[in-house]
């Protein structure tokens, strides 16, 4: 792994519920921690739109690089919730 | 048996009711003859999330949403677990459990002795407990000693995601009924947000949990704090609030109420000399007492001082002031920690 | 028949019965967004709405009187405006406060006000057996009392309201069961547990009557539920109807629905039965005046309701302890040790 090699946004637009006209999410939790390897498509966190629940699936493999919100932490549509550094 | 800790940096980590889905999951996928029986099981993924997505993989005939009728699909699971089948039935909250007594605690319970051990009720019947969400008397409840009162039934209570796995894995297979009772507040859902600790570390690979095997989730010599469920965690946050103080408690999660680990309590007791019982469920005739009266037995001079924390006699009342008023919480067991430690 | 002022009074309790679900809904949601937190906010805890279900809580109790009993289910503002029971002490048991009808013991979905003999279960189906209670007590006080049980059509399948429709039917009592059909059992559809697609069928295997109305209709469902009260009321016997309403919020506030064809949800806001009520008026040339003058005498009582509610104390923890008898033991037995914390009991 180099610090040289690009990071990856986890966003939630693509997952965010379709017939959702609410904008704002909460981050409800996390199964991985930073420094841990992930495949794509594992999921690495939930968050909430209004009481729906949506898991937010990696999308690329890599190492969980930095995570950008919390538990707890209500964030804009759109918002990058995480970094994955590709291996 | 490897402790929650351990897996926390090597492992994901998950929700309890992802660690039951997947329990659940693995045995189906390995024995057909288990399946799920509930009301809003399938298509909602049950009302706590413990069924959520199993209806994709196994379809209806397996993942079955029932009419809401408890006594006919309880007692629908005893028969067909004495037919072989191993079926999960749930009661979408325990406080339902009068609708359909007669076929838990008189068919389930007692078949198998009635028969004189001719027949076996391999089935699990699971079912939501606890409050601190204010939904008064008629959901709130855990129940905990009055299926732990009645013979023949194993009973279950996790507090963490991988103990709630490991014990579901062995609920399963168990040739006997298991009530398995999973805290709403410890499942890890977005709307009913769970306090740190519930949520653990969990290996993907299966694995069981013996029952009649109590935890230390606290190890410490000055007080010997026994509690289950959500409490495992009210008990924590008391314990670790009195270490700046000096006290050294020892939490002890008893993961299942029959059969009990009163031998690990007995240990503990008898090196901190000091006892103190939290329960979610009434105070009376229940859990609290039987914990008591088990290390009495043991050895009734190794008890210096005995406190108990349970709800008053009390139906669970809905106004927040009221409901945070019967509920033991965290303080309430920081407090009895301290009375058992008074005359220190 | 229904005259006109009658019809004007169903509207108007129709009106206020909608206004309230959708102010409820507004101050339940407060403090849960964006985060969805069950127990946050002024009220906690479930809420179960019958925005759509006025017609039958309306239809129904405008042929009762105050002595006539009524139980109602888990879902029960409708049911209980239309009973009479009193808003500003219902609401205030909504937010969970002292003056509220049970002092905040019961909650939304444990209503009792005794004044109308109105009561609640918030467990499928067990409003029935006390329904029948009620109408053997009518009977043996020789009065002319009626007992109604609502029940969703969830409920029927029961043994809790099979048990009862059997008592009620062999001791010939003055009950009515009344069935509430919004299609759904939570997230379960009527077809998936039941293969009677007419819930009303049940009353055939009691020997009693069962009527069904479709329509969504509260002149429709009053004129069923007049025969069905006047039969119990003569000293008949017990009926039962089914009658079709329509959920048009979740099961609960916070449901999502993700299991309900967009199609069903956009069906039941469109069969809309105070719209329905209101073209039937217009059509007895009750003009616009008139009509602001209902909806805004029912919208008032409602913000006064809940503004009322809102400024009232919330209940002090120690009064947990009491009401749990009527007649308390004389000696009480020690209680935990935070009792004498809060001051304990009186």
């Amino acid at each position: 792994m180099s610090s040289n090699t690009p990071r990856v946004a986890v966003e939630t637009a693509d997952v965010w519920p379709e017939d959702s006209d609410e904008n704002e999410g909460v981050v409800v939790n996390w199964f991985t921690s930073e420094g841990t390897r992930v495949d794509e498509g594992d999921p690495l966190c939930e968050f909430q739109v209004e009481k729906v629940s949506v898991d937010v699936p990696a999308p690329v493999s890599g190492i969980l690089d930095e995570i950008a919100l919390d538990e707890d932490d209500e964030f804009e549509k759109g918002e990058t919730i995480a970094w994955i550094r590709r291996e | 048996m490897a402790r929650p800790e351990e897996h926390r940096q090597t492992e994901r980590s998950l929700t309890m009711s992802r660690a039951m889905v997947e329990a659940i999951a693995h045995e189906m996928r390995e024995d057909d003859a288990v399946f799920y029986m509930g009301e809003d099981v399938a298509d909602y993924g049950g009302i706590f999330d413990s069924t959520e997505g199993l209806l994709d993989e196994f379809g209806r005939d397996r993942i079955m949403d029932v009419p809401i009728s408890e006594t006919a699909y309880i007692g629908a699971a005893v028969g067909a677990a004495q037919g072989g089948m191993r079926p999960i039935a749930e009661l979408m909250f325990v406080d339902f459990f009068g609708v359909g007594m007669d076929q838990i605690y008189n068919q389930m319970a007692k078949n198998t002795y009635m028969s004189g051990g001719a027949l076996s009720v391999p089935m699990v019947l699971t079912a939501a407990v606890g409050g601190t969400y204010n939904d008064a008397a008629q959901h709130s409840q855990t129940l905990y000693g009055t299926f732990a009162h009645l013979p023949g039934m194993k009973v279950v209570v996790p507090s963490t995601a991988y103990d709630a796995k490991g014990l579901l894995h062995t609920a399963i297979r168990d040739d006997d009924p298991v009530v398995y009772l999973f805290h709403k507040r410890l499942m890890g859902i977005g709307w009913l947000p769970a306090p740190d600790g519930p949520k653990t570390g969990v290996p993907e690979e299966a694995y069981t949990i013996p029952f009649g095997r109590a935890d230390i989730k606290r190890e410490g010599a000055d007080a010997t704090v026994v509690t289950l469920g959500l409490h495992v965690h009210r008990a924590l946050a008391a314990a670790d609030s009195l270490a700046d103080d000096g006290i050294d408690a020892e939490v002890i999660d008893l993961r299942t109420l029959a059969p009990l680990d009163i031998e690990t309590i007995r240990d503990s007791v008898a090196k901190t000399g000091r006892l103190v019982v939290v329960d979610e469920d009434y105070r009376s005739y229940g859990l609290t007492g039987e914990i008591i009266a088990g290390v009495a037995e043991g050895d009734l001079a190794a008890l210096d001082a005995v406190e108990r924390v349970a709800l008053p006699d009390v139906p669970i009342p809905y106004a927040r002031p009221m409901e945070n008023e019967v509920i033991p919480d965290t303080d309430d067991i920081t407090a009895a920690i301290r009375r058992v430690r008074s005359d220190e | 028949m229904l005259g006109v002022t009658e019809l004007q009074d169903m509207y108007e309790t129709m009106v206020m019965a909608r206004h309230y679900e959708e102010r409820l809904q507004e101050e339940y949601l407060e403090g849960k967004q964006p985060a969805f937190d069950i127990s946050a906010g002024p009220i906690p805890g479930e809420l179960h709405l019958a925005a759509g279900h006025e017609a039958s809580g309306v239809g129904v109790c405008h042929h009762l009187r105050a002595e006539d009993s009524v139980t109602a289910p888990h879902r029960p503002h409708h049911i209980a405006i239309a009973k009479g029971v009193d808003l500003k002490a219902m609401t205030a048991e909504i937010f969970g406060r002292e003056t509220g009808l049970s002092g905040g013991k019961g909650g939304h979905m444990h209503l009792f006000d005794p004044d109308v003999n109105f009561a609640c279960s918030g467990i499928i189906a067990e409003g029935c057996p006390p329904a029948v209670g009620a109408g053997l007590d009518a009977k043996k006080r020789n009065a002319d009392d009626v007992a109604v049980a609502f029940l969703g059509e969830g409920a029927i399948d029961q043994g809790a309201f099979l048990e009862s429709l059997n008592l009620a039917s062999v001791q010939n009592l003055p009950v009515v069961f009344v069935i509430e059909d919004n299609d759904w059992a939570i997230s379960m559809p009527k077809e998936r547990v039941t293969d009677v697609t007419n819930g009303a069928q049940r009353a055939a295997g009691f020997d009693l009557p069962g009527t069904r109305v479709d329509a969504d209709d509260v002149i429709a469902i009053s004129d069923a539920a007049t025969d069905a009260i006047g039969r119990a009321r003569d000293g008949n016997g017990p009926s039962l109807l089914e009658v079709q309403v329509h959920r048009r919020m979740g099961h609960f506030m916070g449901d999502a629905e993700g299991y309900r064809p967009d199609a069903d949800k956009d069906a039941a806001t469109r069969r809309d039965a105070i719209e329905r009520l209101e073209t039937k008026l217009r059509a007895n040339d009750i003009d616009d005046e008139t009509f602001d003058e209902l909806r805004s005498r029912a919208r008032d009582r409602v913000e006064e309701a809940i503004e009322w509610a809102k400024e009232q104390p919330e209940p002090e923890p120690s009064a947990a302890y009491e009401d749990v008898f009527s007649s308390p033991p004389s000696e009480e037995p020690e209680r935990a040790p935070s009792v004498a914390d809060t001051g304990g009991e009186d």
